[in-house]
């Protein structure tokens, strides 16, 4: 049996006991709620609110403004509905009630009651604009064919040179859900790995399965293993909660998104690979499932720091924090699928990003190993860190 | 044969194992005794390969036991060692794997050893469900599994009924008969005593005696006879020539004393001076139990 035999049983059984259990199930289960809900709440209380504006008409002056309004108005996303108001008293008393947000005075004055909606006021002036230079023209003598080619000639043509705003809105709408399933699952199967290393310790069942294979063959099978448990689910999950939110139109589908699946994919494998290791030591350390809390903390502060820099980077993907902490590697996994999610890191970015985390994994896999060998078979009182190291030979 | 080679360990200035040797031949049923704390389970985890000595070595036919050889190893460790959460089935055909079986022997093996323990009927349930004793059949069978050339249990008659305690004894046997190196430790001396062919006693780390128990009961000894006379005057030995009187054996309900005869000493000449003494109702060789032999070792 070679080495990779060893490892490759270690990891079926993870995968295939894991895979069994009833907790995996639930804890899909609570997940894909919890991610639904992110995507289904905002689109049931948020959506299809549409600034709607009031505005009262006085005098026949104010009546030829009515119809460009309503026309108008969606272009800066909002709706108008023009009511006649008998006099200005009567206008005056709509605003005060609230029923009106605005009133126009024989098409010559503009009536709030106090600050007027900046918006609102530009789209009237707009409006009026349009009206009194039609009606200057006409006077001119201009033919309606003439008015019309003045006063609207095609609108200009919009280059953007960033991805259109919809867009963008879209990709922050999947790297929020996506960067807290990112967060649950790294620090979940963090757990996972550190509670599963002291469970062998505590049954002692650690003896017999060093009996026949070492132990960096049991940790890397038990790693991957675990890793592929919560890779399983992660797909589940992602694949559900797209799903979910296509089908009920909350997300259109932009163009990234599945760039940005993949990028949770792969910071995943990079964050797990970067945790599992050390939540495996602290596992091993103790001999107690109720003291892995205690040797785990570290990591899972961290871990909450990440998922904290990662949301602020969701408003902010450019600011100093959310870029220094995209290339740092304990929180690179969580605050870089932010940002490229974003648009706000470029490809070296990303490249560079990954090679500093695939370094700090280089470095720690053999220290962890060594640390986890030292200690796994050591029952009773914590092992220490210093005596961990000199115990095992590598 | 498996030879232990001047086993040490230290775990920083205590000393669990100090400069142990002894060797046990194929098809021997070998017993490890000591009081608790002695070293059994560190010399056994280090055969096992699961801890390092810090000096010695451990042969397997005559070559460095290595991670091929250990692989062939059953191994049953004292505190048990199983996942509660596996189903019994399962988890032998995983060990069964993990010690080289491809899927289907793991399969056909696990299959025998669950029927052989007798736990047909429990071999689809989780091991945390099943009482303490199947639990520990099933850890019996997790060492047996892969069909090892040598055994190596530690503690396995702990905890188990009489009934239990004949499955295994019986199960041992049969290893050993089939040429399989069997050693195991035990706090249960009679039982030892009853199975082994030969011994090794430990005692805070160092090997104080090991051989048969028959080389054991002779070396260093005088013989012992038990003499019960009617009638005689309590001290009617005190003055034999050539033989004295042992402690142990004063106030016996029946009368009974120990003697223990010089070298030279004929037990006949004894009996005749029992004879002159009273009615002798009683006249024995007395054999040292492995109990006596133990507490005589261990003993400052």
């Amino acid at each position: 049996m070679t080495t990779l035999d060893g490892i490759r049983l270690v990891a079926r059984r993870e995968l295939t006991e894991r895979t069994r259990e009833r907790s995996f199930l639930i804890s899909t289960v609570v997940t894909l709620v919890i991610l639904c809900g992110f995507i289904v709440i905002p689109k049931v209380f948020f959506s299809d609110r549409t600034t709607t504006w009031d505005v009262g008409l006085v005098g026949a002056g104010s009546a030829p403004l009515g119809r460009p309004l309503e026309t108008q108005a969606p272009l800066v996303g909002a709706r108008v509905r023009v009511h006649r108001s008998a006099d200005v008293a009567a206008a005056e008393a709509a605003l005060r009630d609230g029923d009106l947000d605005l009133a126009i005075v024989d098409g010559r004055q503009l009536l709030a009651e106090s600050d007027p909606d900046d918006q609102l006021v530009a789209l009237v002036q707009a409006a009026s604009r349009l009206a009194r230079a039609q009606t200057a023209l006409a006077e001119a003598r201009l033919s309606e064919r003439q008015i019309a080619d003045a006063l609207a000639p095609p609108p200009l043509p919009v280059r953007t040179l960033e991805a259109s705003d919809p867009e963008r809105r879209a990709n922050r709408a999947i790297a929020f859900p996506a960067v807290l399933l990112l967060y649950g699952q790294l620090i979940g199967y963090g757990y996972t790995v550190a509670v599963g290393v002291v469970e062998e310790k505590a049954t002692r069942v650690v003896e017999v399965l060093l009996s026949t294979i070492r132990p960096v063959q049991l940790l890397a099978g038990k790693i991957i293993g675990i890793g592929l448990v919560g890779l399983v689910q992660l797909l589940i999950i992602g694949g559900i909660g797209l799903a979910v939110a296509v089908g009920i139109d909350a997300i259109d589908l932009p163009p990234g998104a599945f760039a940005t699946l993949g990028m949770v994919l792969l910071w995943f494998l990079l964050g797990y690979a970067f945790y599992s290791v050390l939540f495996a030591v602290a596992g091993a350390v103790v001999s107690r499932q109720e003291e892995v809390q205690n040797t785990s903390t570290p990591m899972s502060l961290v871990l909450v720091a990440s998922f904290l820099a990662a949301i602020s980077a969701l408003s902010n993907p450019d600011g100093p924090i959310a870029t220094v902490s995209s290339y740092l590697p304990p929180t690179a996994p969580l605050v870089m699928p932010v940002r490229v999610a974003a648009g706000a890191a470029s490809g070296w970015e990303i490249v560079v990003s990954v090679l500093l985390t695939l370094a700090a994994i280089a470095v720690l896999v053999p220290l962890s190993a060594r640390l986890y060998s030292g200690a796994v078979l050591r029952s009773g009182a914590r092992v220490k860190l210093s005596s961990a190291w000199s115990a095992s030979r590598g | 044969m498996l030879e232990l080679k001047g086993l040490t360990r230290r775990y920083g200035d205590v000393v669990t194992l100090d400069d142990v040797s002894f060797s046990v031949g194929e098809g021997q049923m070998f017993g490890f005794v000591g009081p608790n704390g002695a070293g059994k389970t560190t010399a056994m985890r280090i055969v096992l390969g699961v801890l390092e000595p810090n000096a010695g070595e451990v042969l397997w036919r005559g070559r460095p036991m290595d991670n091929q050889a250990r692989r062939q190893a059953g191994y049953m460790p004292e505190e048990r060692g199983l996942y509660p959460k596996m189903r019994v089935r399962a988890q032998l055909e995983y060990l069964a794997e993990l010690h080289g079986l491809d899927r289907s022997a793991a399969r056909q093996s696990a299959g025998h050893w669950i029927d052989r323990m007798g736990l047909s009927e429990r071999a689809g349930d989780r091991v945390e469900a099943l009482s303490l004793g199947n639990q520990q059949r099933v850890q019996l069978a997790a060492a047996l599994v892969h069909d090892p050339v040598m055994l190596v249990l530690d503690e396995p008659f702990s905890g188990l009924d009489p009934v239990g305690v004949d499955v295994l004894a019986g199960v041992l046997k049969d290893k050993a008969a089939a040429g399989t190196p069997v050693i195991f430790s035990s706090h249960q001396l009679d039982l030892v005593e009853r199975l082994c062919e030969a011994v090794a006693i430990i005692n805070k780390g160092r090997l104080v005696a090991s051989g048969t128990v028959a080389e054991l009961r002779s070396a260093g000894r005088r013989r012992r006879w038990e003499v019960s006379v009617a009638g005689a005057d309590a001290g009617w030995a005190a003055h034999l020539s050539g033989a004295r009187v042992l402690d142990q054996a004063a106030g016996d309900a029946n009368g009974r004393i120990l003697l223990e005869l010089d070298d030279g000493t004929d037990e006949q000449a004894i009996l005749d001076a029992a004879r002159r003494a009273g009615r002798v109702t009683y006249f024995a060789s007395s054999q040292p139990t492995l109990a006596d032999l133990f507490r005589q070792a261990v003993q400052p």
